[in-house]
């Protein structure tokens, strides 16, 4: 699995954000939605994460509280 | 969602029920292990047709895992069928193998409820126990099916070769209310392996799945556990209307009132058996 690879993959399809690790679990951490209700940016970025090893890709949402509560080691 | 559209004529389906009819027939009367889902509650519905309501014997067996909603559901079902039902409590969650959450739980909760159905069968002269696995179940990762084997609990769905399409089919052609119910298995599939199982987490999926079909999300839910992370499982169609801000907020809302602080929904939506694929993933 490689994160960096991933990043790299969904920033180029407009999806900046960051991601967290946990297994094949890719969390990927942003501030809006990122418009991922369209089927087709959405199989984009599915198929980037499993390119990059990971098995599922999952959006969380953060806000100010908990992008401060949050440390990517 | 189930589309109604999938649901067209299976050829052999009806073949398939005269051959279930028949071996329930030969074997006389049945204990079946009843949850009210879709397949149980078909075996079920022929079950009576074939031998009698006197003749079967439905018991439900009720832990922390048992969601409160499939208990109403079974309750329903049983008495439209006119089905005698009996219920157990089981003791799964005394078992520290079954609580540490391996990838094999499933066997130590259904080598507990055999292991108090088996007797019960014979004690009251049922001739033989069984269950609602289908075609389907098969080869899939299920290592609740080794503890249906070893306490002799016969599955006669597999045994005719019904398939979950030919129950849908037939059991919308019986009037069942089940027909089109996504399936709905125990609670603690929700957890990640290795994350203990405690009745507190049970409560909080369930609390949260409750918590957004009140919201009106409809078809296959999921709310996996993974720590202090829920992760989302939602069909395709649900995932276009939900992804948006407001909705989601709504979503996140309402998972971390039932106790889960962070939440994030999967963008490839539900999957059976999601968690077993990231467990095999995992630890490869």
């Amino acid at each position: 699995m490689n994160v960096e690879n991933l990043e790299r993959a969904l920033a180029e399809i407009g999806l900046h954000g960051i991601v967290e690790v946990r297994g094949s679990l890719a969390v990927l951490r942003m501030d809006a939605d990122g418009g991922l209700a369209d089927d087709q940016l959405r199989f984009l970025a599915v198929d980037a994460a499993e390119r990059s090893g990971f098995t599922h890709l999952a959006l969380e949402v953060v806000d100010d509280a908990d992008r401060a509560a949050f440390h990517r080691d | 969602m189930t589309d109604l559209r999938e649901i067209a004529t299976t050829p052999n389906a009806d073949e398939k029920e005269h051959a279930l009819v028949e071996w329930l027939r030969d074997r006389g009367s049945v204990l079946l292990g009843f949850s009210g889902g879709v397949d149980s509650a078909y075996l079920a519905s022929v079950a009576v047709e074939a031998v009698g309501p006197d003749r079967v014997l439905a018991v439900i067996g009720r832990s922390a895992s048992y969601p409160e909603a499939q208990w109403r559901v079974a309750r329903d079902v049983a008495q439209r069928l006119g089905l005698s039902v009996r219920e157990i409590d089981t003791d799964e969650m005394e078992d520290a193998r079954y609580v540490a959450n391996p990838s094999n739980r499933c066997y130590f909760c259904k080598t507990e409820l055999w292991s108090k159905l088996a007797p019960l069968a014979q004690e009251h002269g049922f001739a033989v126990v069984i269950d609602g696995t289908n075609a389907d179940d098969i080869g899939g990762h299920r290592p609740g099916m080794q503890a249906a084997r070893e306490h002799g609990v016969r599955s006669p769905l597999v045994e005719v070769g019904m398939t979950k399409r030919d129950i849908r089919e037939r059991s919308r052609a019986r009037g069942l209310p089940t027909w089109a119910q996504p399936s709905a298995p125990c609670l603690s599939s929700r957890l990640q392996y290795g994350l203990s199982v405690t009745a507190e987490r049970l409560r909080q999926v369930e609390r949260a799945e409750t918590a957004l079909r009140e919201l009106g999300i409809t078809g296959d839910l999921r709310v996996r556990h993974h720590g202090e992370l829920a992760r989302v499982e939602l069909s395709r169609e649900m995932l276009a209307l939900w992804l948006t801000p407001i909705p989601m907020r709504m979503i996140i809302a309402a998972i971390r009132a039932a106790g889960l602080t962070r939440v994030a929904i999967d963008l490839r939506g539900f999957r059976s058996g999601s968690l077993n694929i990231l467990n095999e993933v995992t630890a490869a």
